[in-house]
């Protein structure tokens, strides 16, 4: 009903949206002026050049894309990561909203290539294998642009995707198959202004090393009670590894509360963030009984924000081996919410350094062991960043 | 003009009307009275006071309980969607916090001692207990409301400043540093909408701002000594854990 009213009115609204666009640009140019950490120059920026620059554009803005576009561009020129407009959004937007094959992947040596399946999705279902390269989709053909590990993911993670219930047809190497899309596992979960989201948390037993993987770190009533136990059932047993891979992270906090499982002595840090005003440690509590035994943490280029929070930290602290490679390097905390010409937009309020001193924006973390996965090995059934955490934890 | 010779005169101005300022004795016993006098505090026992807390740039709105009774038990009880439980409670001396998030700790140092002075009931009727020195320093508008600001220094922990309504006596903005577990935080915190509660004025809208974020608690109810079961400040399980 309100899209009819707004096809009705297209007019009056259009010189409404102007304003709200406009609206929208001075909550965004002062949202920054006003929080942003760097406080006399945001990311080196003269604030006040970059408002006269801007604001005209946005003005004379024919659309709300093209008033979002020059607000994206303004952005892009802090040179900072959290900071974006996403286009569109409702708070009661659905989280992707589109459905899924249920397969990840990464890409390795110039090829698309499978890294899991998710248990009982459409393309286990439909026989995909871990260690298949796509090749293309509905008949175009998969080109890979060059990008950052976790634009280029996420962007090759987007061509497998589409409505629920629609079907993609994709060309693997190995064969060629109809693939149904499907809701994305797991449970939705809301935080304030963020989308809802679908929150998944896996655990097993490889031998006598527990297991686990979530992919987001949201919904703490339910991720922190299924961590605590999956420690709890851990007794006894070899180490713990927690597989970040994939995970973009979340709410920041969570790294404390879930470190507090794994460290037991007080007053330990994970890392300072730095607002305008003030440092704040991120203080883990240790919540007994904690974990004693070893930890290893699973890292890729797709590894971001919260989860290299908990990662940096925990390995600053030797409380934790890291394996894979560098992660995401896009760490700063963030919060979303609502503009006036109902856009969304995510903005840092603070700097972030973990408690050896990186600053993991820009530098990410760096594994202790550096392992790539291939597509032989893939292939194979293996996965040589988790054999190397299962052989380390063996050899302690 | 140099800074220092500028910084120079600037004091001295401010030393010189702060001769004519009234004592900051007299404007706090004052904001007693504006708020209902010694002897309305003095029937209040116990309070059970019911709200919402909210974060609106993030979105977030929860609901909270207050229980408080003399002489200086407290427990705080937020439930906010997507966190979880947040509590906090002082009993017999000890300082704590729960939360779904970050689990069970005690708190100890300048944080406990501003926890034991928010915690200890009546605390604006007793001021002259809490704080070891108040100084009236100026005059400032706070929303084009003309103010007193009074300096008040406990005896552990940072010197709070608050802005007293010179045309009604109450408080209106509140700034300090507040000591917290991940270190100290610079606040302000504005006082609105008062409300009678058994005799007492009691500010029902609270804006705190801190690192760049505002929290703004709204009171819906307080009422006055209501039975409280001692048990409600017990220390839950999980601190006690922490503690020992």
């Amino acid at each position: 009903m309100p899209r009819l009213w707004i096809l009705l009115a297209a007019a009056a609204l259009l010189r409404a949206q102007s304003g709200a666009d406009l609206a929208a640009f001075d909550q965004v140019w002062t949202t920054i002026r006003d929080t942003h950490w760097q406080k006399d120059a945001p990311g080196g920026l003269d604030w006040n050049a970059m408002r006269a620059e801007y604001r005209p554009r946005v003005e004379a803005a024919k659309s709300t894309a093209e008033a979002r576009a020059a607000m994206q561009e303004m952005l892009r020129r802090l040179g900072q990561t959290h900071f974006g407009i996403v286009g569109g959004y409702s708070p009661s937007d659905e989280g992707g909203g589109s459905g899924t094959t249920g397969i990840d992947l990464r890409v390795l040596n110039n090829e698309v290539v499978v890294t899991a399946v998710d248990p009982g999705s459409p393309a286990e279902r439909a026989g995909v294998r871990t260690g298949w390269a796509v090749r293309a989709v509905n008949g175009r053909a998969l080109t890979i642009p060059t990008l950052p590990e976790l634009q280029l993911t996420r962007a090759m993670l987007a061509r497998v995707s589409g409505p629920v219930g629609g079907t993609l047809h994709i060309a693997f190497d190995k064969a060629e198959l109809d693939i149904e899309l499907a809701a994305a596992r797991g449970t939705l979960a809301e935080f304030g202004n963020l989308p809802p989201t679908r929150v998944w948390y896996e655990e097993r037993r490889l031998g006598g090393t527990a297991y686990v993987r979530f992919n987001v770190f949201l919904d703490i009533l339910r991720l922190i009670p299924s961590f605590d136990r999956t420690l709890k059932a851990c007794k006894p047993c070899d180490g713990l590894i927690i597989d970040l891979r994939g995970n973009p992270g979340g709410i920041g906090g969570m790294a404390m509360g879930m470190a507090g499982f794994l460290v037991n002595k007080p007053n330990q840090r994970l890392g300072t963030m730095y607002t305008r005003d003030a440092a704040l440690n991120f203080v883990i509590n240790p919540r007994p009984p904690v974990f004693e035994g070893p930890v290893a943490v699973l890292l890729d280029g797709t590894s971001a924000s919260t989860a290299e929070i908990f990662a940096g930290g925990l390995q600053d602290l030797g409380r934790a081996r890291i394996f894979g490679t560098r992660s995401a390097a896009a760490a700063l905390p963030s919060i979303l919410t609502t503009l006036p010409n109902g856009d969304g937009f995510q903005y840092a309020v603070a700097g972030y350094v973990s408690q050896g001193g990186k600053a993991l924006e820009g530098e990410g973390v760096a594994p202790d062991e550096e392992v790539l996965r291939t597509r032989q090995g893939l292939l194979a059934g293996q996965d040589a960043v988790l054999d190397a955490a299962l052989d380390w934890i063996r050899k302690r | 003009m140099n800074r220092r010779t500028l910084l120079t005169v600037l004091c001295a101005a401010t030393w010189a009307s702060a001769a004519d300022l009234p004592s900051a004795e007299s404007l706090l016993d004052r904001f007693v009275e504006a708020t209902g006098g010694k002897q309305a505090y003095a029937g209040h026992q116990t309070e059970v006071a019911r709200g919402t807390v909210e974060m609106a740039a993030m979105g977030i709105k929860g609901t909270l309980v207050r229980y408080a009774a003399e002489p200086d038990h407290y427990l705080v009880v937020m439930e906010i969607p997507g966190i979880g439980r947040v509590l906090s409670g002082v009993k017999d001396g000890v300082a704590w916090e729960l939360t779904d998030l970050m689990g069970a700790r005690v708190k100890s140092g300048v944080e406990r001692a501003e926890a034991l002075r928010e915690a200890r009931f009546n605390s604006y009727a007793v001021w002259r207990d809490l704080y070891l020195k108040v100084e009236t320093t100026g005059e400032e508008a706070v929303d084009g409301e003309d103010c007193y600001k009074v300096v008040m220094t406990p005896a552990e922990g940072s010197a709070e400043t608050v802005y007293l309504s010179k045309a009604t006596g109450l408080g209106v903005k509140l700034t300090l540093t507040a000591s917290t577990q991940m270190g100290d935080l610079p606040a302000e915190m504005r006082f609105g909408d008062y409300k009678r509660f058994g005799g007492v004025l009691m500010p029902t809208r609270l804006t705190e701002r801190s690192a760049g974020q505002e929290i703004v608690f709204v009171l819906e109810s307080v009422e006055v000594n209501a039975a409280i079961p001692a048990t409600q400040f017990d220390l839950p399980p999980e601190v006690t854990a922490a503690r020992n």
